[in-house]
């Protein structure tokens, strides 16, 4: 117990409950000097909400530095206590490869947590009519398991570009080693906020929150605002971290043309997220004063218009996809080369592709809104510039496949994951265009074809990429392997039951059946597939399960490596596993292309004191 | 035997003189817009006035281009290395949070279109005058500190938390009081009381940074040399005083009043 107590996560949560009864008292005393009606649940629940988030930041320590400089004294720069052991991990730790695997612990939770959802109301639908949720059950796991799975996204990509950009660019931690302890924390406080959303209500807008009905949903949606609003801050500051560590400290020889592919794709992500995660903030925040005091931006009747929340929402939303797939498709890049051991091929195309698809990114997001009323004359324009985001990710395929000619090609458990992200990322990438489209978009708005295609394009760009970075980078991280077996099992599970579910997805979808409804017309004929995608979604569920249980055996009884196992070229790897705690104990120089894979006598680093 | 002609020596203006003269030019462009406004009302010349201001404050007084001077110090672990850090890290934080400004902008002027709300000119164009020679203030406690002036630092930058204070209250407690409508009143309500009270709350913040700097610049905690956390404050107050360049006459000057 006594041990327990010293842990800074559990100080958060103790702190986090006083600092929502310190809101609730707040906002009551307030409403009764204002002689209202002292107990309203709404501002209540919502002050209460953000001043217990508040004091978990203050209770679990990740504020104290600050104070500390506030009050002029100095606080050490680095500081870290391998006794600690694994409760380094649940408390403040400023070490970048601690808050990555912090970052990735939440993530996994989090995918848990959603992938639940999905289960249970995917059951739900293998029969029409509701089975055995209620509609604003469904209606609220539906809208939970979209948000959790993106807030969960969000937090796994911190968690790769954490662990990973500061070893590519050989520096020894971040830029702004407590402001990345921070977007860390204020992402636990967020999480715990959004899931609250289950038991205040729910509610039944799907993840986007749209007005009008938003207005009207349950007290649920406060609490999805604000756990959206508050998770973005993490998001936002993890952005602009990568952002200043990969510009100012990067080793030295390491032009931008001779860094790590995937360093490239962590900027071009970085670049989204810095800057229009603020407006799904914004847009939320509006949302949450329109219906707390009333602020008529929204709402027709108070001469609002609910199409500039969607503007506003979609000016993120949409170069959020891209947040997700980049550093997935800079993984495939970096990791292709060492398992085809052939140099990357057209490394500076691959390096600006990522760029400009997020550039293009911005310019793109009115082609959700070809169906809400946006003025008429906008559609040709946002068709055409989602119709150009495909150039430069035919750049990426084209490159990945060049690599892979004549490669000599192995397949363990990453190189798997790498195939398979291709392989189901082109699904989602060819049945992009239809929905891009006007005339088809018309037809295929709201239905399950839309549902099918953005399953492909997450699982391919995000989840496939980032198990092949877990199983690439966990004996780096950890020191053990995970086992192969398993792994090749988790594989062959998942890819196959992917491609099932999102395929009969579309497919339905071209019958007819709408998204987010929790029952369907019987005359359509659509309970057979909808069995099958059931089905489908639970082996998916069950090779997440293989993937925990490995983790869980292999972290007592795995193959322990030390060394170079993959015989990668990259800076991280030629440093024995674990990673030091302080990184690299000498500097290195980087003398030559990073992937020039079977090139004899080339080399991509050279540390100190070697010649 | 080449006889070198002696060039006329120009005489660069001392740190001082230059903020000042870049006040002075602040205040004539804000008299122009508010002429603009009531004799020509040409949006298009408020918008470039606006910019200009905004211009002139991002260059003048946030210092943009330092971000771009080479490093002193090559030694990662130095002083002036860990500065130029942190100052792109300000501005990466400042560019963000312009984000939901123009966000703000974006809805004000696709819920009003070119109409304003019906505010009370006088307060309005009272607050800009007082946060702009807040502006000036801190401007000058910066120069001070870096020629190594504290007592006067100390004496402005006193005079910048006491000009946002009076700021605050105004916009709290006056602009708030006075205005026809309240927060629920249509969307005229809504813009007014969003873009102020955002605005107003990162008004607070920079108080809050401004008056623990001052806390530590009493203390002696900073020197001519080592000033980040000033200087940090100071920038920050600033983007907050661009932020108001815009909204000033998105708010207060661009469009007609409703029927």
């Amino acid at each position: 117990m006594k041990k327990t107590a010293t842990l800074g996560l559990f100080r958060g949560f103790l702190w986090e409950i006083i600092g929502t009864v310190f809101g609730v008292a707040f906002v009551t005393v307030v409403r009764m000097l204002m002689r209202l009606p002292a107990w309203k649940p709404e501002p209540a629940a919502v002050v209460g909400a953000l001043f217990g988030a508040l004091f978990f930041l203050y209770g679990v320590g990740v504020l104290d530095d600050w104070i500390k400089w506030a009050n002029g004294e100095e606080a050490p720069e680095h500081v870290e206590d391998a006794s600690l052991g694994w409760r380094r991990y649940f408390s403040v730790s400023l070490d970048h490869k601690v808050i990555g695997m912090q970052y990735l612990t939440l993530a996994l939770i989090l995918f848990a947590i959603g992938g639940m959802f999905a289960l249970i109301f995917r059951t739900d639908l293998a029969q029409p009519m509701a089975q055995f949720l209620t509609p604003i059950e469904y209606n609220t796991l539906m809208s939970l398991h979209g948000i959790v799975m993106i807030i969960g996204i969000l937090v796994g990509i911190s968690a790769i570009m954490n662990y990973t950009v500061p070893l590519l660019i050989g520096a020894n931690d971040m830029a702004f080693p407590r402001l990345n302890a921070f977007s860390f924390w204020i992402a636990v406080p967020a999480g715990v906020i959004l899931l609250s959303s289950l038991f205040m209500g729910g509610f039944d807008t799907g993840w986007t929150g749209y007005p009008p009905l938003s207005l009207r949903a349950p007290l649920g949606i406060q609490m999805f605002f604000l756990g959206v609003s508050l998770s973005s801050f993490s998001s936002i500051l993890s952005a602009l971290n990568i952002l200043v560590s990969v510009t100012r400290l990067r080793a030295k020889g390491m032009t931008p043309f001779r860094m790590p592919i995937f360093v490239w794709a962590a900027i071009a992500t970085s670049v989204i997220s810095m800057t229009a995660t603020q407006l799904i903030g914004l847009a939320f925040q509006m949302s949450m004063l329109e219906r707390l005091l009333g602020m008529g931006f929204f709402d027709p009747i108070k001469g609002g218009n609910p199409v500039l929340f969607e503007h506003l929402f979609w000016f993120y939303s949409h170069p959020a996809v891209y947040v997700f797939i980049l550093p997935g498709l800079g993984i495939i890049s970096e990791l292709l080369p060492v398992f085809v051991r052939k140099p990357l091929y057209g490394y500076k195309w691959v390096a600006m592709s990522s760029l400009a698809i997020a550039l293009t990114g911005f310019l793109v997001w009115g082609h959700h809104m070809f169906a809400a009323g946006m003025a008429e004359y906008l559609r040709e324009p946002f068709m055409y510039s989602t119709l150009l985001v495909s150039v430069p990710t035919g750049v990426k395929f084209f490159s990945w496949v060049a690599t892979m000619w004549k490669g000599k090609i192995t397949f363990p458990s990453p190189m798997l994951f790498v195939l398979g992200g291709i392989v189901v990322f082109l699904l989602g990438g060819l049945s992009g265009p239809p929905n891009a489209t006007v005339s088809t978009d018309l037809m295929l708005n709201n239905t399950y074809y839309i549902v099918g295609h953005f399953h492909d394009t997450l699982f391919g760009g995000y989840v496939f990429t980032l198990f092949a970075a877990l199983y690439f980078w966990w004996p780096k991280m950890t020191g053990r392997r995970l086992n192969e077996t398993l792994g090749k099992l988790h594989f062959w599970l998942m890819g196959p039951a992917m491609l099932v579910l999102t395929l009969v997805m579309m497919r339905v979808g071209l019958l007819g059946m709408r998204r987010r409804v929790y029952n369907y017309d019987t005359s359509l004929g659509l309970q057979p597939y909808h069995m099958v995608m059931t089905i489908a979604g639970f082996l998916i569920g069950l090779s997440v399960l293989i993937f925990f249980i490995n983790i869980f055996i292999t972290m007592k009884r795995g193959e322990i490596v030390t060394g170079n196992i993959w015989n990668s070229r990259s800076p991280e790897w030629q440093v024995p596993s674990p990673m030091p705690i302080h990184n690299y104990e000498k500097e290195f120089e980087v003398v030559g292309e990073p992937y020039d894979y079977g090139l004899p006598g080339s080399r991509y680093v050279k540390f100190q004191g070697e010649d | 035997m080449v006889e070198t002609k002696e060039l006329p020596q120009t005489r660069r203006p001392s740190g001082l003189q230059l903020g000042f003269m870049v006040f002075v030019i602040l205040a004539v462009l804000t008299a122009a817009e508010f002429m603009f406004a009531f004799f020509l009302n040409a949006w298009p010349l408020m918008a470039l006035m606006a910019f200009l201001k905004g211009g002139l404050v991002l260059n003048y007084y946030m210092h943009f281009p330092r971000l771009f001077q080479a490093d002193k110090d090559e030694n990662r672990e130095s002083f002036s290395y860990k500065l130029t850090t942190n100052r792109l890290g300000l501005w990466f934080f400042m560019l963000s949070d312009a984000f939901i400004f123009g966000g703000l902008l974006v809805s004000r002027f696709n819920l009003l279109a070119l109409t304003r709300p019906q505010l009370n000119q006088f307060m309005g164009l009272t607050i800009t005058t007082v946060l702009l020679i807040s502006s000036f203030f801190a401007n000058r406690a910066e120069v001070s500190m870096e020629q190594g002036n504290r007592r006067q630092a100390i004496i402005s930058l006193s005079i910048t938390i006491i000009l946002g204070l009076a700021f605050l209250a105004t916009v709290l407690f006056v602009e708030w009081r006075i205005a026809p409508f309240g927060p629920g009143d249509g969307v005229q309500g809504a813009v007014f009381y969003s873009m102020t009270g955002f605005h107003a709350f990162h008004v607070l913040t920079g108080i809050f940074f401004l008056s623990i700097v001052l806390r530590n610049l009493i203390r002696q905690r900073y020197s001519a040399e080592k000033h980040w956390g000033l200087e940090a404050a100071i920038v920050y107050w600033h983007f907050i005083d661009v932020v108001w360049i815009f909204f000033y006459p998105a708010l207060y000057l661009i469009g007609t009043l409703p029927h």
